[in-house]
């Protein structure tokens, strides 16, 4: 008769079934699905390109700064790419809502520019580092490292070495 | 004739065709199928096992060049109408495989592809999303 019980529980505990798609769905916070990019975060080091496994990411330098471009239909969302990534401008969100018709298979890209900015003091093209790295790398705010950060390489030797005469 | 028609528009069939897989997308898809907690079967379809009675094509694997014949036969076999859903990265676009020399894919370079349901391997709800799009595609066609 041990059955009964387990007729009672399942009665009291109702359907197994998930409700999606008539409900919303349970998805776990790490889930790995979309790839989402924050541009302000990124330093171009294009450690994501390298490591991706299917190609799905690509970098290109143009005159405004640097294009990321990221093909959803051929990213595998094996997480390498914000593994390794240093600012953590790249997650893999847990958004998994990808299918798509036939029409709309070559908008399923995400485009971003990570704008060049120009050296404070000679005005050279550089590749910002953004506050992220920022934080990284001087673990907190702070005037003289803020104020090199926005230098050319070239520019914050000059600063650090020979003083602020430059 | 009316009935049945009628009838076939509410409870599509869906056939799997494996075109090289490396059966993670095969495993998900006995998972929707096979397991109460998705169960595709709510929405009036069911898998068969024989390519004459399916009237949704679900397509796993990059069409690899040794199956890509039989792939295409079997697809032949299909009467018409039939709604294609490509699923997971591989019939999309290759995915890792992408430019391999043993690859004839995408898959729409050799069949009409409807829908597409991208994932390495994409979880049991976003196939029943995919297919759920497949069967109002269906209810249009049929």
């Amino acid at each position: 008769m041990a059955f009964l019980k387990i007729l009672l529980d399942n009665l009291r505990k109702g359907p197994a079934t998930e409700a999606f798609p008539f409900g919303e769905a349970t998805t776990p916070d790490a889930y790995r699905g979309k790839v989402t990019f924050d541009e302000t975060s990124c330093v171009g080091c294009n450690m994501c390109e390298h490591v991706c496994a299917g190609g799905a990411i690509r970098f290109s330098e143009k005159e405004d700064g640097l294009h990321f471009l990221i093909w959803h239909n051929t990213c595998i969302s094996c997480g390498l790419c914000a593994h390794y990534c240093p600012t953590k401008a790249i997650k893999l969100s847990n958004n998994w809502h990808l299918s798509h018709l036939q029409e709309e298979k070559y908008e399923q890209v995400d485009h971003a520019v990570v704008p060049y900015r120009e050296c404070t003091s000679c005005g050279k093209r550089l590749q910002p580092g953004g506050p992220m790295l920022h934080q990284l790398a001087f673990k907190g705010a702070n005037p003289r490292s803020e104020r090199l950060m926005n230098m050319c390489p070239d520019c914050r030797r000059k600063v650090s070495y020979i003083g602020e005469a430059v | 004739m009316d009935f049945l028609s009628k009838a076939a528009r509410k409870s599509p069939w869906l056939y799997r065709i494996n075109a090289g897989s490396c059966n993670g997308c095969d495993v998900e898809l006995a998972t929707t199928a096979c397991i109460p907690r998705y169960d595709v079967e709510r929405l009036g379809c069911q898998y068969c096992g024989s390519p004459k009675h399916a009237d949704i094509v679900l397509i796993t694997g990059p069409l690899t060049a040794r199956v890509k014949d039989k792939v295409l036969r079997v697809y032949d076999e299909i009467p018409d109408p039939k709604v294609t859903v490509a699923i997971g990265v591989c019939p999309i676009s290759g995915g890792v495989f992408r430019e391999s020399y043993a690859i004839e894919g995408p898959i729409d370079r050799y069949l009409p592809v409807d829908v597409n349901v991208p994932g390495c391997p994409p979880r049991p709800q976003a196939i029943i999303e995919g297919i759920a799009k497949a069967i109002e595609i269906w209810a249009k066609r049929a």
